[in-house]
């Protein structure tokens, strides 16, 4: 197991070695100079060349992306020499010109925005998701699955974007449920329970109808299937009654495979959720990188989001393959 | 101050503004500072955007931040006057003990702090702080957002490239001779500055807060954007990009110091990122009452909000300091045949571009001019253009083919150009959906003249940092000004002449050698009256080229919440005079 793990490890570091190579070749192909984009009104060649040299996109793609990997483990040093020169200390993601700071200060101020989201949006739309899918399930051709089928259809075909706004707008602003100055303010759950979940709520909301209508459509088919199955028919026939057969066999077989998935969409969630961060104003992760994508081309922090975005994707990905390996041992072997 | 407006949703993010007397606001609603103006409360602000374009002194450089931070948090010199009417566009002294003492026929300035001025810190503020904030201008490496004026005037010798020999206070290059252009007294409170020619509004540009002073033992380059140091009322508590920007009551500073500022709130926060449906639902339900949209309202938003009359007291409606232009290539292989040039000015639909962006009473009229009539004195009405009987807001295309004709036989080559359907005219644009929909009314306008013309998109988010590449480029160009400051100087050298943004690519026509020239001769013209007179000359010269096809003087709109007391136009920045808002207790 010890081997399969620092193999799978190794390839883990050998793929984010290659992802952030390549956002720096993409970045590059991009028809946008940076350096340009930082000059002022009174732009000149040379001031243009002198920007270029400070964001430190003088030499070529290979030896940006080199001075990345050495400032990942030794920090890294942004000027000429001069008495204002600006040190970031490793890990070094880089020097955002355009918010003045470190990157990995930038990143470690978003990411419990982000974390605090998904976290909250995981734990609603796994415990509405599934106990609907179980409800559904359940009672299937009844009220209760004929409005479960309602939600899933609500759910799916409802796009983030307006579920926000009208969360935004026809709940929280209209009943004055969170003072719109407060909306996006970061709140220590631990130290503020009341004030991250005034805050964090209806964001946490919002993301969770679309994951949890999905969860739900998929529990219900699972159990569904499940409970056809021979074991399920045998234990019934044993005299067990439905409610230990749900929860001792049904269940355990059906919510194998939501587990993974689940683990997967919690990975890419931490890579920030874009819209509703932007749409409550959260200044997490998903809005650092979509304003550093489509306005101010800020390469540091396009290359430190998308790699820790990657970097959960990958390690959720071992975890998970990790956890097969030692249900399956046969996976260990190939 | 250039700017895109075309392509930006209003002028929150873009460069400064000053104006002056004449004013054709349309100001509805807005209060006077109230005798019942009071001490208290928190002033809130909101906006979308996630970040100040900047907080540093040296970057700063939109008239919106101008106007806020230097009231609040920075003092400059000198000061446009925090008054209603055409006084709110004079000057006035501020850390100084006057408006500026010039001699040598305006090429040395000298000022005198006044007794008393202190940091946040409690330290006296002094000549060499002005003179360290002065000299950051020079550092074009770490800041290259803020105005150069400082570098293109004072006395310093430039080099072959063009650059300064001063490279800033970062590095040695060049330190003599700024010590030299920039002196202090020996009681460390006068300053004087030495310029290479006659510059008669130096003090206006005083005012601006790239002049004004830096602690040296404070600066921290790059980083002191997030947290400068205070000479105002207030000072900064917080600065949290896409959160909010906090200032609280600056206790070293004292009122016996300052007799212009009234600092009637506790504190000041400016909420960042604020969503726009969330904001504009704010503004509509008056949910935050004593708060300002920094932003203005989406476009159908807006149209509800100004239909309301419950709403009268709560926003205005008034002339904003920009011109938004389209500017001809004049330049050989483009559009280098005045007859072609009227035929498309003539030609062009106006009346519906400017309705897709809003319609007459909130986007803006025709102007006749680059110099808008906020300038006062610099503004005079031209003829021709628009006044010309055959100009039609909608279009006149039928004029516009006769003008063809005649340039089909005056500039053959660029009568071809413009109608021979393998060639055609190229108009770059930012690619942005509202260009998309204009595009098609300027391709229709132009080609029922018999024009044939192509719009060329380009990425919208880096549009108007490539201008200087496109415009030679482009047969077209759209973009916008505001003056920096109640001058054409800031207008007319910048627009046509040889400074920052003229986009016409001018320079080589024969009409261009007599118009810089002159140009020259006003820009040290020390009677302001007679200077005036040669800015009309000058501009009533650039239209009847029709270097510009055509100018839109815009408008603005602001909304506020129902406890904001003391909104009033500042008309330098055509924005609230920050001075006087207090919270309605």
């Amino acid at each position: 197991m010890l081997k399969y793990i620092s193999r799978r490890l190794l390839y883990t570091v050998i793929l984010l070695l290659l992802v952030s190579l390549s956002i720096f070749y993409i970045f590059d192909l991009i028809p946008v100079d940076p350096a340009r984009l930082v000059c002022s009104k009174s732009c000149t060649t040379a001031l243009v060349e002198a920007n270029r040299h400070r964001l430190g996109l003088d030499v070529s793609v290979l030896e940006q992306w080199w001075r990345f990997i050495q400032g990942l483990f030794q920090g890294r040093t942004y000027g000429e020499g001069g008495i204002k020169d600006i040190y970031c200390g490793a890990p070094s993601f880089g020097y955002s010109f355009n918010r003045h700071a470190c990157v990995s200060t930038i990143m470690a101020e978003a990411f419990p925005i982000t974390l605090s989201l998904t976290i909250g949006a995981f734990i609603m739309w796994l415990s509405i998701g599934i106990s609907l899918g179980i409800l559904a399930a359940r009672k299937k051709g009844k009220f209760a699955d004929r409005a479960s089928t309602a939600f899933v259809l609500i759910g799916t075909s409802l796009p983030t974007f307006i579920t926000g706004i009208m969360v935004v707008l026809f709940i929280v602003l209209k009943f004055h449920l969170v003072n719109p100055l407060e909306l996006g303010d970061w709140q220590n759950p631990f130290t503020n329970p009341l004030g991250w979940l005034r805050t964090f709520f209806f964001p946490c909301a919002t993301l969770a109808i679309a994951y949890a209508a999905t969860y739900t459509r998929f529990t219900r088919s699972n159990i569904l299937e499940i409970s056809t199955e021979d074991y399920i028919r045998t234990a019934r026939a044993k005299g067990l009654s439905e409610k230990v057969i749900l929860r001792k066999h049904t269940l355990r077989a059906a919510l194998a495979p939501i587990v993974t998935i689940a683990g997967l969409d919690f990975a890419g969630l931490l890579g920030g959720a874009i819209i509703t961060e932007g749409i409550f104003g959260l200044s997490g992760l998903g809005k650092l990188s979509i304003k550093a994508v489509t306005q101010t081309y800020d390469l540091p922090i396009i290359v430190a989001t998308t790699l820790v975005g990657s970097a959960f994707v990958v390690i959720m990905n071992l975890i998970v393959d990790v956890a097969y390996a030692y249900i399956d041992p046969r996976v260990r072997t190939t | 101050m250039s700017v895109n407006k075309l392509t930006s949703r209003r002028w929150v993010s873009i460069t400064a503004a000053t104006a002056l007397a004449v004013s054709v606001a349309m100001v509805s609603g807005a209060s006077p500072a109230s005798a019942a103006a009071a001490k208290g409360g928190t002033l809130y602000f909101y906006t979308n955007s996630e970040q100040f374009p900047a907080l540093d002194p040296t970057n700063m450089y939109t008239g919106r931040d101008i106007g806020l931070f230097g009231t609040y948090l920075f003092r400059t010199l000198t000061s446009y006057k925090m008054e209603a009417g055409s006084a709110g566009t004079e000057l006035t002294a501020d850390l100084a003990t006057n408006t500026g003492v010039p001699s040598n026929k305006a090429k040395t300035w000298k000022y005198t702090l006044r007794p008393g001025v202190t940091w946040e810190d409690g330290s006296a503020i002094t000549c060499a702080d002005l003179k360290y904030g002065f000299s950051r201008a020079f550092a074009l490496d770490v800041f290259n957002a803020g105005p150069t004026y400082a570098i293109s005037w004072l006395d310093i010798p430039t080099l072959a490239d063009g650059s300064s020999a001063y490279k800033g206070p970062y590095k040695k290059t060049g330190k003599a001779a700024y010590d030299k252009a920039v002196t202090c007294s020996k009681d460390n409170r006068t300053i004087t500055y030495n310029l290479k020619r006659s510059v008669p509004d130096f003090n206006y540009f005083a005012s601006y807060p790239t002049t004004g002073p830096i602690k040296a033992s404070a600066d921290t380059g790059d980083k002191y954007d997030l947290h400068p140091m205070a000479t105002g009322p207030y000072k900064i508590k917080k600065y949290a990009i896409n959160d909010e920007l906090t200032l609280v009551r600056n206790d070293k500073w004292k009122k016996s110091s300052d007799p212009m500022r009234k600092a009637y709130p506790d504190d000041i926060v400016i909420k960042l990122g604020m969503n726009e449906d969330v904001r504009d639902e704010v503004d509509m339900t008056d949910q935050i009452p004593n708060g300002i949209n920094m932003d203005g309202l989406q476009p159908l938003n807006n149209i509800a909000y100004f239909n309301d009359p419950t709403k009268a007291k709560q926003r205005w409606n008034i002339v904003d300091p920009f011109v938004t232009y389209l500017t001809a290539n004049n330049s050989a292989g483009h559009l280098d045949c005045l007859l072609v040039r009227k035929a498309v000015f003539f030609a062009y639909d106006n009346q519906s571009l400017i309705d897709l962006s809003g319609g007459l009473k909130y986007y803006g009229v025709m102007g006749d001019n680059i110099v808008k009539p906020n300038l006062g004195m610099d503004y005079a009405p031209t003829k021709g253009n628009i006044h010309d009987p055959n100009f039609k807001i909608g279009g006149n295309p039928e004029y516009a083919k006769t003008l063809l004709e005649q340039a089909k036989t005056a500039c053959p080559d660029a009568y071809d150009r413009a109608t021979n359907p393998a060639k055609g005219l190229k108009y770059y644009r930012a690619d942005t959906a509202t260009n998309k929909k204009s595009a098609v009314l300027v391709e229709a306008a132009l080609k029922k003249a018999g024009f044939v013309i192509e719009t060329v998109y380009k990425p919208a988010g880096t549009y108007n940092a490539n201008l200087v590449e496109y415009k030679s480029q482009t047969d077209f160009l759209a973009s916008g000004w505001a003056a920096d400051w109640a001058n054409a100087s800031t207008v007319i050298p910048e627009m046509w002449g040889n400074g920052c943004c003229n986009y016409t690519k001018n320079e080589k026509t024969p009409e261009y050698a007599p118009f810089i020239a002159k140009v020259n001769k006003a820009l040290s013209e020390l009677d302001r009256k007679k200077q005036a007179t040669m800015w009309h000359e000058l501009s009533q010269y650039g239209m009847d080229q029709y270097w510009y096809i055509r100018t839109v003087f815009g408008k603005d709109q602001a909304t506020w919440g129902s406890k904001i007391g003391g909104m009033t136009e500042w008309k330098p920045f055509s924005q609230a005079i920050y001075n006087d808002l207090y919270i309605k207790q």
